[in-house]
């Protein structure tokens, strides 16, 4: 996508004397966006290119019968009605929710796609796509994660084989013991434990035990723009796609695999992406390609949102049982957990970060934590901003406050007490590197929303909760390269997609490097046959690691021209700096060659320079975790059940913000979501596993008028690793709300909510007043 | 969206011709806010419309006027906006304007209108229980000329009002409210905006001195229509405006509500709420009352 790179101004030099990096910096793709400019996969037209409707599976489980495509066939403007049947050849792989198109034999959830017509018209392929002749004979829908694991439980579905997790991998990396489903054939796709010490033993020591179930709803992302796809197979045998996407690469090296074309004739072009938050890393890009195969045309697939609702990868429901023993003194003894994440009608639940999370904020010498992800007949799940970490933080930091209630402890000091440091132990046996989840806690105690606590509590019906949150993120290698210009100015090119303005970091680490005001510097990012490699834009880890990779390739850049100006200068490297858009002398700045004078002598016809092209390239082996801690100023009306935010406040550890107004925006928006999900988001299901609400009326997502003003606080403890120190941002933010909510509705009417989203009508009942 | 026949008459006469010449396989098409949504997810409550009338050209049925004699005429085709900022409506008929404008998003307030909220006939529609309370009358014509209808009867379930297959909603009459009148419209919804009514409650009081002397109390999203709640009203009519008195018109109005349990609430809580909000609501109206006094 080409972009306009702005003029714009460094606003000083920090402490650390950075110019670029550190500075607050309005976004590369910004003016695009604002002012519409911005081109999405759905504007996106070609010539000779057919729509799609799909058909929705009507049953959360059903044996297909037959399928009768002849009327949907006559209806004038159709050009094919595409079902199992009359797909493309391609390695099918049953037991993932990507590996199979459509089914030939049973549906497993409502909306699982089943067949596809193809038209010139958008509306002739919604309207034939009705005429379908569809017969279904129901089997028995498994719909409660709890009841499925139970032996007697019809199956949801034929054993798993061959589960690929790669998807998974991309968003945390956790090592562990994790088993597949094996043996009788159940719904426990895989499990996990994780044990240190005896908890027995711990339980015994406690002075208070507190046992609870905590559940949190089903969610989904619920980006601006729903899933969208275009792709085209030429004769030549090259497949081209375009799609909204985190993760280019990864959809090419799937697609190579489905239809054994060679990586290097697919190009992936990730379009702007219109919100991901997780949810858009490969789901429709294999379909539409076999459709393009199929047709040999151009074929776009846009979903409504009612599709999207129902037949994305939206985020587990979690039911989630802990046990916590605790002294009278706030040391916690004990930690005892079953984490179930529903996973839908495919594996791919984050089970794992939920027990790393669980039992990865507190230092605790005895745990005992098992993770289970089961399936059911429903739509399967993804990813969603640190994914599965909301679920278990919603249990942990509610037990937190209930245990610090009963105590009579402080419940920011008893934290601060138990908070994990650089060198304590995960619940897997590895120990953090330096983190700052402490440094977090002692900030949010000086957040406006924390110091007024003791006036907010004594006022009826009002209270504040405080709640930790963190994210381990996602590792894998990158790289980057920078082309020096015959006028002096910088081209960056990557491979990763930018959702949440890495490129415009990248701007700023180039320019760091270089020493060069900001407008000096374009960042694209390529398609995958032109960008040098990156992993997919997930995990947090886009500034981590690709940022890594772009600050190497500049200073390899700045290397090359050192090294070409030797003979000019007449000084080794060492004594060379850059400033100015110049190679000079350190100390004798009049002695230099400028930027446009190497580009000159790099490009021009008979010029003696070789083209100067900085390269970086870097494997990421540490992992640099995200913490935060946020408060939440709540009212309750006490006969309504309806609850008013009077204020957010957030801290988080970004390492070092390379750009703090896109950090701040990273945990406003974060944080938005933690609160949409405390109150209103739920994927609600009828008795027959069909989705109610598949639409953004009743699945309510909060409104600028929900919101409180959120009030930011970065905190800055450097990661070994990350560019300048930074580390993992994007995720941490969401993981807090639901339990920073419901700890401060439990001071503010003394109701303890056990499940979110925590609706007027559950609070009033938690109330006993219904 | 499947394709249809698209009209755009310019009097309400020729509106009307063109709905009889369809015979019931049309539809009139005012702000769009509820019809194109219903068409695009193909859940409308009728078959799916051959032809759409536009009403869009019908200056007729625009305006919003008040006379002290004659009280308001709002235009079945005046928006959510132009009745919410009208300023006889925000001072004669606040429950009215506070019903209008809660509708959706402005942006839905800029394009739908008063005529397209009565006659989509949803149970929550915000504008309708502030109707009730000031005894509106719909005119409606039709090929036979016009009628005129309490709009109380106007509607007949979810989605099905009084209205023939070629008869329009032209306009909406509201008597002046008496001197010592207050009133207000609240409903209750999970966001703070962009939301449907879980429950919708108007009252209107009037007093003189510390006694009521008329009384109208309208629940909205609490049975298969808007409805009054008769009870309620009985139980304020002549006694002190009191607490004790909105306590028991309160509860009474819970008796007359008949609400059902759906994906936005269920039927114990919309009762619950009926209780709360009216009682609020009829203090509220009570000190508006006496501020107009």
């Amino acid at each position: 996508m080409a972009q306009e790179t702005k003029v714009r101004e460094s606003t000083g030099t920090d402490a650390n004397g950075h110019t670029a990096v550190g500075q607050r910096v309005t976004r590369l793709d910004g003016a695009a966006k604002v002012t519409g400019k911005t081109v999405y996969a759905d504007d996106m037209k070609m010539p000779g290119m057919l729509h799609t409707s799909v058909l929705y599976a009507p049953h959360a489980h059903a044996r297909i019968k037959s399928l009768d495509t002849a009327k949907a066939r006559a209806v004038p403007g159709v050009h094919a009605v595409i079902t199992a049947a009359d797909l493309p050849d391609y390695n099918r792989k049953d037991s993932n929710r990507t590996g199979l198109i459509f089914p030939d034999k049973e549906v497993l959830f409502f909306g699982q796609p089943v067949a596809a017509v193809l038209s010139e018209d958008p509306h002739v392929a919604a309207e034939a796509v009705e005429l379908i002749e569809a017969e279904f004979e129901p089997l028995p829908a498994v719909l409660d994660a709890v009841a499925a694991m139970e032996k007697d439980s019809p199956l949801v579905r034929d054993p798993l084989h061959d589960v690929d997790r790669s998807e998974e991998r991309g968003h945390v990396s956790v090592e562990t013991k994790e088993t597949e489903q094996e043996g009788e054939p159940s719904n426990i796709a895989s499990s996990a434990p994780f044990e240190r010490g005896d908890v027995a033993a711990g339980f015994a020591e406690a002075d208070i035990v507190i046992e609870r179930t905590w559940r949190s709803a089903m969610v989904h992302q619920s980006y601006i723009e729903p899933h969208a796809t275009i792709a085209d197979y030429d004769i030549s045998g090259e497949l081209s796609v375009w799609t909204s996407t985190q993760a280019p690469f990864y959809i090419r090296d799937e697609l190579a695999q489905a239809f054994g074309i060679p990586e290097n004739r697919i190009r992936i072009t990730a379009t702007e992406v219109g919100g991901g938050f997780g949810g858009k890393i490969y789901l429709t890009e294999l379909m539409v390609a076999a459709l393009a195969i199929a047709v040999k045309r151009p074929v776009k697939y846009i979903m409504s949102r009612k599709d999207d609702m129902l037949a994305a990868t939206p985020a587990p429901f979690a039911h989630i049982e802990l046990k916590t023993g605790m002294k009278r003194d706030g040391t916690l003894t004990a930690l005892q957990a079953r984490l179930i994440y529903d996973s839908g009608a495919f594996p791919g639940a984050p089970m794992l970060p939920g027990c790393m999370l669980i039992g990865g904020y507190y230092r605790c010498d005895n745990i005992d934590i098992k993770g289970y992800e089961v399936l059911t007949n429903k739509v399967s799940v993804g990813a969603l901003r640190a994914p599965g970490a909301h679920n278990a933080t919603f249990a942990i930091e509610s037990h937190m406050d209930i245990m610090a209630k009963e105590l009579g402890l402080d419940p920011l000091e008893m934290r601060l007490k138990n908070a994990v440091a650089e060198g304590d132990l995960m619940p897997n046996g590895q120990t953090y590197p330096a983190i700052g989840l402490r440094e977090c806690l002692e900030a949010i105690a000086d957040s406006d929303v924390w110091r007024r606590r003791r006036e907010v509590e004594a006022t009826p019906n009002r209270g504040i909760g405080l709640a930790v949150g963190g994210w381990l993120g996602g590792l894998q290698p990158a790289s980057a390269i920078v082309c020096l210009n015959p006028d002096g100015t910088l081209n960056v090119t990557v491979g990763s997609a930018d959702i949440t303005g890495t490129n415009t970091s990248f701007q700023q680490i180039t320019a760091e490097v270089l020493n060069v005001p900001l407008d000096m510097v374009n960042v694209e990012t390529g398609d995958t046959k032109t960008a040098p490699y990156a992993g997919m834009s997930a995990g947090s880890k886009t500034v981590y690691t690709v940022g890594r990779a772009v600050k190497a390739a500049a200073e390899d850049l700045k290397q090359q021209m050192f090294e070409l100006a030797m003979k000019r200068l007449e000084v080794e490297p060492e004594d060379m700096e850059v400033a100015n858009c110049q190679v000079q002398v350190k100390g004798a700045p009049d002695r230099a060659m400028t930027f446009k004078r190497f580009g000159k002598l790099s490009t021009n016809f008979g010029a003696p320079f070789p083209v100067i092209v900085g390269r970086g390239s870097i494997a990421a082996r540490k992992t640099a975790p995200g913490f935060t801690a946020q408060a939440a100023d709540v009212e309750v009306d006490p006969d309504t059940g309806d609850v008013t935010l009077h204020g957010y406040a957030i801290a988080q550890d970004a390492g070092f913000a390379i750009n703090p107004l896109s950090v701040e925006g990273q945990m406003q928006g974060g944080a938005s979501q933690g609160i949409g999900i405390a109150l209103w988001e739920e994927m609600r299901y009828d008795e027959d596993g069909r989705l109610l609400n598949p639409n953004l009326l009743d699945y309510r997502l909060p409104t600028s008028r929900d919101l409180p003003p959120i009030e930011t606080i970065i905190v800055e403890v450097p990661s070994e690793e990350g560019p300048f120190g930074a580390r993992i941002v994007g995720e941490p933010s969401i993981v807090a709300g639901p339990a920073a909510i419901g700890n401060a509705i439990d001071s503010a009417v003394g109701a303890r909510q056990h499940e979110v989203p925590i609706t007027p009508e559950r609070l009033l009942r938690s109330m006993g007043k219904l | 969206m499947r394709t249809f026949e698209y009209k755009a008459p310019e009097t309400i006469d020729e509106a009307v011709s063109l709905l009889k010449e369809a015979g019931g396989s049309a539809r009139p098409l005012a702000g769009g806010t509820d019809l194109v949504v219903q068409m695009k997810e193909r859940a409308t409550r009728f078959p799916y419309p051959a032809t759409i009338v536009s009403l869009d050209r019908v200056s007729e049925l625009r305006g919003v006027d008040f006379s002290e004699t004659d009280g308001l005429r709002i235009g079945a085709g005046a928006t959510m906006t132009d009745v919410a900022t009208h300023p006889a409506v925000r001072e004669r008929y606040a429950a009215l304007a506070e019903g209008a404008g809660v509708v959706g998003s402005l942006q839905t307030m800029n394009m739908a209108t008063i005529g397209g909220n009565v006659c989509n006939a949803a149970p929550s529609a915000d504008t309708v229980p502030p109707l009730l309370v000031y005894d509106a009358k719909a005119v409606i014509v039709g090929p036979n000329g016009r009628r005129t209808l309490p709009i109380a009867e106007f509607f007949r379930g979810p989605g099905e009002t009084a209205l023939e297959s070629d008869e329009l909603l032209a306009e909406l009459r509201l008597p002046v409210p008496a001197t010592g009148t207050g009133a207000a419209y609240q409903r209750n919804t999970p966001r703070k905006q962009m939301d449907i009514a879980v429950v919708g409650v108007a009252v209107a009081l009037t007093l003189s001195g510390d006694a009521i002397e008329h009384a109208r109390v309208a629940l909205g999203a609490v049975a298969p229509t808007p409805l009054r709640a008769m009870s309620a009203e009985a139980a304020l009519q002549g006694q002190p405006a009191s607490e004790e008195t909105f306590a028991k018109a309160a509860e009474a109005a819970a008796q007359d509500s008949t609400p059902i349990t759906d994906i936005r609430a269920s039927a114990d809580y919309r009762r619950h709420l009926v209780k709360v909000m009216t009682a609020r609501l009829l203090a509220e109206a009570a000190n508006r009352a006496k501020g107009t006094a």
